[in-house]
């Protein structure tokens, strides 16, 4: 997330900007921190834990924490990887608690209608797409831990290498390592589910 | 992080296969500086096992955009204020009793059933706000002096000027229905000269055949008579 520059003052304010208007006693300025990105951090959420009522549960409590750790927030890191480690670490206590767990389900997801597919598909090819859809969140939900939070904060949430080292407090090459292994995993998964297209050549043996 | 060994390729290129795996989540997710791009794309040109691992990771990328969360997921219920607002009520009046001049310019506000709770001077007034505040105020000096113009003017005054008002109504009124009238008159007497006159010719028309007749007759009655007198 780029700092505002002087040229952009005058535009949305950043939220570097916003959190200071709110330490400084303009509880105004939370709200807009919260439109501005709390459907990131629920779509972080939905694919992190799985589709269900502890989405929404999840986000509340994420946000919650947020505006109570705001007052003292120090902004040498992001406000948005601040925000996505809370995310983090409120997903990663659910599934300790066993209140949750990482699991998609099938049915709900068979009723998102979004699967992305080009205007004008055929029926097979919709079938197909929803397939595909279904079989990549359960490979995603298969991934260990520490793999799917880096797959789903880079391919999901379209954070930087670095925004998603400062979220999980971890080496810029850990991040990679992690990605890396995870997307391994993701297409050794879909080729044994058989998605076409995905066949990896093997690696390299020099 | 990958495999130990490496793999230099041909040519220019000096960079072996651990070192482009190392990097290659950089090209995957357009991540990498110009330099190192550059020596990436140099190696996969001249290596064609990471040139197709490469290839296969962007074809699983697109394999991954095919799950979308649902646009349903819904917004989450704005309670930050406190989880108990009649607490935070308190304690919102705790500190503007105590804070005193300290909380000069603090605002306390009940909106879509919480408390808000502001510290500091309230944001200035943008310039719309501005213009609406002087449009109000010239429309209640308009309004003031219409009020005023009202009151000068005596009871009395305003009943003659109603009383007037009504007998020009009244007398409009009666101008309007003598009019009327006299067309009225006009179309019927009009109709009754018609009538008459189709009535006249219908009697003279009976009159004429009537006379013709009494002719035929009479002139029978002379042959009848003219030919009893021959025998």
């Amino acid at each position: 997330m780029p700092r505002a520059s002087k040229f952009t003052r005058s535009m949305a304010p950043s939220d570097e900007e916003l959190v200071e208007q709110f330490q400084n006693g303009d509880s105004s300025a939370f709200e807009v921190l919260v439109r501005r990105w709390e459907r990131k951090v629920q779509g972080a959420i939905y694919r992190l834990v799985g589709p269900g009522e502890d989405v929404r549960d999840l986000s509340q409590e994420t946000l919650l924490k947020a505006y109570r750790g705001l007052g003292t927030f120090k902004q040498e890191a992001r406000f948005s990887s601040w925000l996505y480690q809370i995310a983090l670490n409120v997903c990663r206590d659910r599934m300790r608690r066993g209140r949750g767990k990482s699991y998609v389900s099938f049915d709900e997801l068979s009723e998102t209608g979004d699967t992305g597919t080009e205007p004008g598909p055929s029926a097979l090819e919709l079938i197909e797409a929803r397939d595909l859809s279904r079989q990549v969140a359960a490979a995603v939900s298969a991934l260990p831990q520490e793999q799917r939070e880096v797959v789903v904060l880079k391919e999901y949430q379209g954070l930087t290498f670095l925004e998603i080292a400062e979220a999980l407090d971890v080496p810029l090459s850990t991040v990679k390592t992690r990605l890396y292994r995870g997307l391994g995993q993701l297409r050794q998964e879909l080729v044994r589910q058989g998605v076409r297209g995905g066949t990896p050549v093997p690696a390299p043996t020099s | 992080m990958m495999g130990r060994k490496g793999h230099a390729g041909p040519g220019r290129d000096v960079m072996d296969c651990d070192a482009f795996r190392e990097e290659m989540m950089d090209l995957l997710y357009e991540e990498a500086a110009p330099a190192v791009a550059r020596r990436l794309d140099e190696h996969q040109a001249a290596c064609r096992a990471c040139r197709d691992e490469l290839s296969s990771f962007r074809r699983l990328r697109r394999h991954l955009a095919s799950w979308r969360t649902p646009p349903d997921l819904g917004r989450v219920p704005r309670r930050f204020s406190s989880a108990r607002p009649y607490l935070a009520m308190a304690a919102a009046l705790l500190l503007l009793v105590t804070g005193g001049l300290a909380l000069k310019g603090s605002e306390l506000r009940y909106e879509q059933g919480r408390f808000a709770f502001r510290l500091g001077r309230a944001p200035e007034p943008s310039a719309l706000s501005a213009a609406l505040a002087a449009q109000e105020q010239r429309h209640r000096r308009e309004i003031d002096a219409l009020q005023a113009t009202v009151a000068a003017m005596s009871e009395k005054a305003t009943l003659r000027k109603v009383q007037r008002m009504i007998e020009e109504s009244e007398a409009r009124q009666a101008t309007i229905v003598s009019a009327g009238l006299t067309r009225l008159e006009e179309r019927t007497e009009a109709r009754r000269q018609y009538d008459l006159a189709q009535v006249g010719a219908g009697l003279s028309y009976l009159d004429g055949k009537a006379g013709l007749q009494a002719a035929r007759t009479t002139e029978l009655m002379g042959h009848v008579l003219q030919a009893s007198q021959k025998r």
